[in-house]
C-alpha cells in the first residue's frame, strides 16, 4: 500500500503518487483541454499515395466553405521558408509536400476554420491532382541499383542514408575463422508504434501585439522544441514560450517536432489568432514517427562448451521517407552497439545501414534508449538459438557467459564502459523464484503427453541516461539536464526541472530525492516541469534519462543548497561552520545533538535573519553532465502454454527481476515495470505496421494495430536486486524502459522453446496464433 | 496492385454487345451505385459513384477514358479518380469473341487503390470488387436483354442501391 507523503526520509519508500489525485479523477489538463478566446481549428489533408508527383492543388472550394479562415499548401509554406524542417537525426523533413509526396498520409494541405467540423468538411473539398510514381516499400529493394531514387532533394542520388559500424572487424573475423561452433539467425524487429492514448497536438498562439508565440504542445522535450522552432521559424527564442501541459503518454512518440506543430504555428502567425491542431488516431499511427523496423542478422562464434567468442551483426534499418530517428547526432543507429549484452564476448563487430522507403518517417526510441530494444531482443534471441544448437539449457548457457561481478567497470567489445552489475545474482534469484527446475520437469512430462509448454529467459543489459555531453547531443545541444530549487520563507520548496514527465511520476520521485537531501517530506516539495519560460534548460524525458540526468541534477542541486544552508545554520547555532553537522533531518552542533536547527528554520532565516556577508534567499540551479551512462539489467522469465488446436499462446507466468540500482520509489518502479511489460507483450504477440506493395499502410488504426486491454494482459510478477550505479549521485540507474527492452525476447524464447521439439529455432514477431498454428500444422499437430 | 479478371458468355451477337459497351451513354448506367454520369465525349466520361468498403462510406469522382484497340473485339478503359482522401487508378481490358451460343466476354482489370480505402478496407476490397463486377455484368446482361427497348437500360440499375 502506498504511504502518505508526509513520511520523512522518503527515499526508497512507496509513497503515493502526488499526480494521481489529479489524473485519475480526470482533472489533468492536457493540450486538448486548452481553450483560448477566438481559437480556430486546423485539419490536415494527407496524401493517399505513397509516392506521387503533385501536379496541382485546387483549394478554391475549400476556401469558399463555411467558417474557413485559411488554407495552406506546401507552396504557401515555401513562401514563408517553412516548407522543410530539420529532423532530430539531422535530415530534412517536408512540413507540407512541395513537388511530390513520399509516403501515404503525408501532409499535403491544411485548412483552418472556426470549428473542427468545418475544417474537416472543407478539407474534403481540396482537390489534389497526383501523378503516381513507382513505390519502394522493401528496404532491401530500395538499395538495388535500379530502385527509383526517392529523395530528389538530396545531393546523393541513392536511397542509402548512412553506414555505421562499431567494434573490431578484424579481430571478430579472426575469431570466427577458428571457431568450432557458429550460429546465424535472421531476426526482424517489426515496425511498431508507441501509440500513446493521447495523440499529438498543439495550440499555437501568436500574439502580434507582443510579438510572442506561446505553443502548448504534447512534448517530451519542450526546451528542444523551442530551440528547433526558433531555428525553423526565425522567431527570436526568447519570444517563444513552449508549454507542455499534462501529457497522456509519450513513449518516445512525443520527442520529435511534427509537421502539424509547424503548420499550426504558421497559421497562427498568418492569422494572429490561436490555432488548435489535434491528431486523429489514424494520423497518429500512420504519420507520426514509428519505432524499430530493423532487419538484423546475428552470428555468434562459440566453443563447443558454450563459451561465446565473438559476435557479428548486420542490419538494414528502414527509416521511411525521412530520417527522423530521434537519436543523438553522433549515433545514427542509436546505442545499438550494446548488442553484446550481458555476455563477455572477446570481440564484436556491428554494422547498420539506414535506408529510405516510401513509408512514414522514423524511428523513434519507443520506450527505449535509442535502439537498445532491437539490440537486446537480438542478442537474447540468438543466445537461445546457440543454446538450442548446442543442446544446452538456456539458463546454463547464460550463466557460463555472463560478465562477472568482479569485471565491472567492464569495457565492452564495442566500447561501452558498463558501470556495475551482478547478472548471476539477478538470474539466480529469478530462477529460484519462478521454480525453474520444477518447471523444466513439468515441461518434460507435458512433452511426453504431447502438450506444448515453453519457458523463455531474457537476461538483458540496457544502456540509458544520455549524456555524457562529450558523446551525446541532439541538434548540437549537449545532453545534460538540470534542476532549480527554491526555498520559500516558510520552508516549502518549488523545484523546476528541464525534463518533462508523461506518466513516470516525477512529481513524486523528484520530490522524494530533494526531500531526502534536504530533510523534508515529499509533501513539502512541488515539482514543476514543462514550461520553458520558468524551468531551466534541459533535453527532456526519454531514453530512461530523467533519473540518471535530472535526478542527478536534483540531488546535486539540493546539496548545493545544503552548502549555503550550513552557513546559515552556523549563524543560527552561533558556532563556526566546521562545527555544524547534517544528520539527514537537521543541522546540529558537533557533540551537542540537542542543539539543532531544521532546514525549515534555515529557510526562514535565509529571508529574515541572514548572516552578514551572505546573499539573502535560498535557491540554486544545477546543470548536471553525467560522467557516464548507466547500465540497468534484469532477468525475465516467461512461461507459456500453447493451444494445439488454435496456435494461441497463453502466458501462464511472467517474472521480471530488475536491477535499476538504488530505488527511489518501489511502487512507481513496479508500475513502470508493469506498463513496459504490457507493451513488450503487445510487441511480441500483437503489433506490426505492414504496408502493401503500393505503399498503403495496412494498420493505421487500433482495429488493425492492436493495443492490449487489461483482459488480454497476463499477470506480472516482479522482484529486484540492487546494484547501485557507482557514479550516479544517488546510485540510481533508470527503469522505465527495461521491461519493454527485456521482455519481447522472453516471450519469443518461451514460444520457440515450446516448439523446439519440431526443430523450430526462430519465429519473427508478432507471434500471431496463425503463425504458431501453421507450424503445428506443418508438423501434423494441428489440423 | 490488385488484378481482377473473369469471363462470361452472353447469348447475343458480338456486334450488338460491342456497340453497347463502347457507348458511354449505354455502358455508364450499368455501373452500380451510380449517382451521376457526365459523358464528355465519345470516349471520355465522368461518373460520381457511391462507395462503401468496410467502415468507409462516401463518393468517388472517376474519370474514364475508352480506347478501342481492335474495333469490334478489343478495347481498354482507364479509370482514375477518387474521393474521401483515397485514390483509384484502374486499367481494364476487354475482349469479345464469337462462340457457339453467342459471345464470350473476357475482361481483366489492374487496380491500384490508395488511401484510407486501401488501408482501412484492405481486407474487404477483394470481396467488394467481386461484388461490384458481378453487379456490372448483371446490369450489362439485363440491359442487353432489354436492348430493343433502349429506354429501359437505365432502369436496370436497381440491384445495388440498398446494399452495402
Amino acid at each position: 500500500m502506498a504511504l502518505r507523503q508526509t513520511e520523512m526520509r522518503p527515499m526508497g519508500k512507496p509513497i503515493g503518487r502526488k499526480e494521481d489525485p489529479r489524473l485519475i479523477r480526470g482533472k489533468g489538463r492536457y493540450v486538448d483541454d486548452v481553450m483560448l478566446p477566438n481559437m480556430l481549428y486546423l485539419c490536415i489533408v494527407r496524401s493517399p499515395y505513397a509516392h506521387a508527383r503533385i501536379r496541382s492543388i485546387d483549394t478554391s472550394a475549400a476556401l469558399a466553405a463555411p467558417g474557413v479562415k485559411l488554407v495552406l499548401t506546401g507552396e504557401d509554406l515555401a513562401s514563408m521558408n517553412l516548407a522543410w524542417m530539420p529532423t532530430l537525426a539531422g535530415d530534412q523533413q517536408m512540413v507540407m509536400a512541395t513537388g511530390k509526396v513520399l509516403f501515404q498520409y503525408q501532409e499535403v494541405a491544411a485548412v483552418v476554420a472556426e470549428t473542427r467540423a468545418q475544417a474537416e468538411d472543407a478539407a474534403q473539398l481540396i482537390e489534389v491532382d497526383y501523378e503516381p510514381l513507382p513505390v519502394v516499400v522493401d528496404p532491401f529493394k530500395a538499395l538495388a541499383p535500379d530502385a527509383p531514387v526517392l529523395r530528389e532533394d538530396k545531393e546523393e542520388k541513392s536511397n542509402h542514408i548512412f553506414h555505421w559500424e562499431a567494434g573490431d572487424r578484424e579481430e571478430t573475423e579472426t575469431l570466427f575463422r577458428d571457431a568450432p561452433v557458429i550460429v546465424s539467425q535472421k531476426v526482424r524487429f517489426p515496425r511498431v508504434h508507441p501509440s500513446p492514448l493521447e495523440p499529438c497536438g498543439c495550440v499555437a498562439d501568436y500574439d502580434p501585439a507582443k510579438s510572442k508565440l506561446t505553443l502548448y504542445v504534447t512534448s517530451q522535450a519542450p526546451h528542444v522544441h523551442r530551440t528547433v522552432l526558433a531555428m525553423v521559424s526565425g522567431l527570436p527564442e526568447h519570444q517563444i514560450q513552449v508549454i507542455s501541459p499534462d501529457v497522456g503518454g509519450g513513449f518516445g512518440n512525443k520527442v520529435p517536432v511534427y509537421p502539424g506543430y509547424v503548420i499550426a504555428v504558421a497559421a497562427s502567425l498568418k492569422l494572429g489568432t490561436p490555432v488548435k491542431w489535434i491528431e486523429t488516431r489514424t494520423e497518429n499511427v500512420a504519420s507520426s514517427h514509428f519505432a524499430r523496423d530493423y532487419h538484423m542478422t546475428a552470428e555468434i562464434a562459440a566453443r563447443e562448451d558454450g563459451k561465446v567468442l565473438a559476435l557479428r551483426v548486420k542490419t538494414i534499418a528502414d527509416h521511411g521517407a525521412f530520417d527522423a530517428a530521434a537519436d543523438p547526432s553522433k549515433f545514427p543507429a542509436g546505442l545499438f552497439s550494446i548488442v553484446s549484452g550481458s555476455y563477455d564476448f572477446k570481440a564484436a563487430f556491428v554494422e547498420v545501414d539506414g535506408v529510405y522507403t516510401n513509408k512514414a518517417p522514423g524511428g523513434v526510441a519507443y520506450r527505449c534508449s535509442f535502439r537498445v530494444t532491437e539490440a537486446s531482443y537480438l542478442i537474447e534471441r540468438v543466445m537461445d538459438v546457440l543454446a538450442q544448437r548446442l543442446g544446452m539449457d538456456p539458463a546454463e548457457l547464460r550463466l557460463r557467459n555472463f560478465i562477472r561481478k568482479d569485471q565491472f567497470p567492464y569495457k565492452s567489445p564495442t566500447g561501452w564502459v558498463y558501470d556495475s552489475g551482478d547478472y548471476e545474482k539477478t538470474l539466480k534469484l529469478a530462477l529460484d523464484r519462478i521454480g525453474y527446475e520444477e518447471l523444466r520437469k513439468e515441461q518434460a512430462e507435458k512433452r511426453a503427453r504431447g502438450e506444448l509448454m515453453g519457458i523463455g529467459i531474457s537476461t538483458f543489459t540496457e544502456v540509458v541516461g544520455a549524456g555524457p555531453a562529450h558523446l551525446f547531443d541532439i541538434v548540437g545541444i549537449k545532453m545534460f539536464d538540470s534542476a532549480q530549487i527554491r526555498f520559500h520563507p516558510t520552508g516549502k520548496v518549488i523545484a523546476r526541472l528541464g525534463v518533462r514527465h508523461q506518466g513516470q511520476g516525477h512529481e513524486t520521485t523528484f520530490a522524494q530525492i530533494i526531500a531526502e537531501e534536504l530533510g523534508l517530506s515529499a509533501d513539502d516539495v512541488l515539482i514543476e516541469e514543462g514550461d520553458t519560460d520558468t524551468a531551466p534548460y534541459g533535453l527532456g524525458t526519454y531514453a530512461s534519462r530523467s533519473t540518471p540526468t535530472a535526478g542527478g541534477a536534483a540531488a546535486l542541486c539540493a546539496r548545493r543548497i545544503r552548502e549555503k544552508a550550513r552557513k546559515i545554520a552556523a549563524h543560527l547555532l552561533e558556532v563556526s561552520e566546521d562545527d555544524v553537522t547534517w544528520d539527514g533531518i537537521a543541522f546540529s552542533v558537533k557533540g551537542l545533538p540537542g542543539r539543532s536547527v531544521s532546514m525549515k528554520d534555515v529557510a526562514f532565516a535565509a529571508y529574515t535573519n541572514i548572516p552578514e556577508g551572505l546573499e539573502p534567499g535560498l535557491e540554486a540551479t544545477y546543470y548536471y553532465n553525467p560522467p557516464n551512462l548507466t547500465f540497468p539489467h534484469g532477468a525475465y522469465i516467461a512461461v507459456v502454454d500453447i493451444d494445439k488446436g488454435t496456435g494461441a499462446v497463453k502466458v501462464r507466468r511472467f517474472l521480471a527481476v530488475d536491477d535499476c540500482g538504488n530505488v527511489i520509489n518501489p511502487m512507481i518502479v513496479d508500475g513502470q515495470v508493469h506498463g513496459g511489460l504490457t507493451e513488450g507483450f503487445a510487441i511480441a504477440f500483437m503489433q506490426d505496421i505492414p504496408y502493401d506493395a503500393d505503399g498503403n499502410c495496412l494498420a493505421p488504426n487500433w482495429m488493425d494495430y492492436l493495443v492490449p486491454t487489461s483482459a488480454d494482459t497476463p499477470h506480472w510478477e516482479t522482484d529486484r536486486t540492487v546494484t547501485p550505479s557507482p557514479h550516479h549521485p544517488i546510485g540510481a540507474k533508470g527503469v522505465g524502459e527495461s521491461p519493454n527492452v527485456g521482455s519481447p525476447a522472453a516471450f519469443v524464447n518461451a514460444v520457440v522453446d515450446a516448439l523446439s521439439p519440431f526443430g523450430v529455432e526462430h519465429i519473427d514477431m508478432p507471434i500471431f496464433p496463425w503463425k504458431v498454428w501453421s507450424i503445428l500444422r506443418e508438423h501434423g499437430i494441428s489440423e | 496492385m490488385r488484378t481482377y479478371q473473369g469471363e462470361f458468355t452472353i447469348e447475343q451477337p458480338r456486334e450488338k454487345i460491342w456497340n453497347f459497351v463502347i457507348d458511354p451513354n449505354k455502358m455508364g448506367p450499368c455501373i452500380p451505385d451510380l449517382i451521376q454520369l457526365n459523358v464528355e465525349s465519345e470516349t471520355r466520361f465522368r461518373t460520381l459513384v457511391k462507395v462503401g468498403v468496410g467502415p468507409i462510406r462516401g463518393k468517388f469522382d472517376l474519370t474514364s477514358e475508352l480506347t478501342v484497340t481492335q474495333p469490334g473485339s478489343t478495347a481498354s478503359l482507364s479509370i482514375r479518380g477518387g474521393g474521401m482522401g483515397s485514390g483509384v487508378d484502374m486499367k481494364a481490358a476487354m475482349e469479345l469473341t464469337d462462340t457457339a451460343d453467342g459471345t464470350l466476354l473476357k475482361w481483366k482489370c489492374d487496380a491500384v487503390i490508395s488511401g484510407p480505402i486501401a488501408s482501412l478496407g484492405g481486407r474487404l476490397i477483394d470481396r467488394e470488387a467481386q461484388k461490384i463486377t458481378q453487379k456490372v455484368f448483371a446490369n450489362l446482361k439485363n440491359a442487353l436483354d432489354n436492348l430493343p427497348d433502349e429506354a429501359a437500360v437505365g432502369a436496370t440499375d436497381g440491384t445495388a442501391a440498398d446494399e452495402g
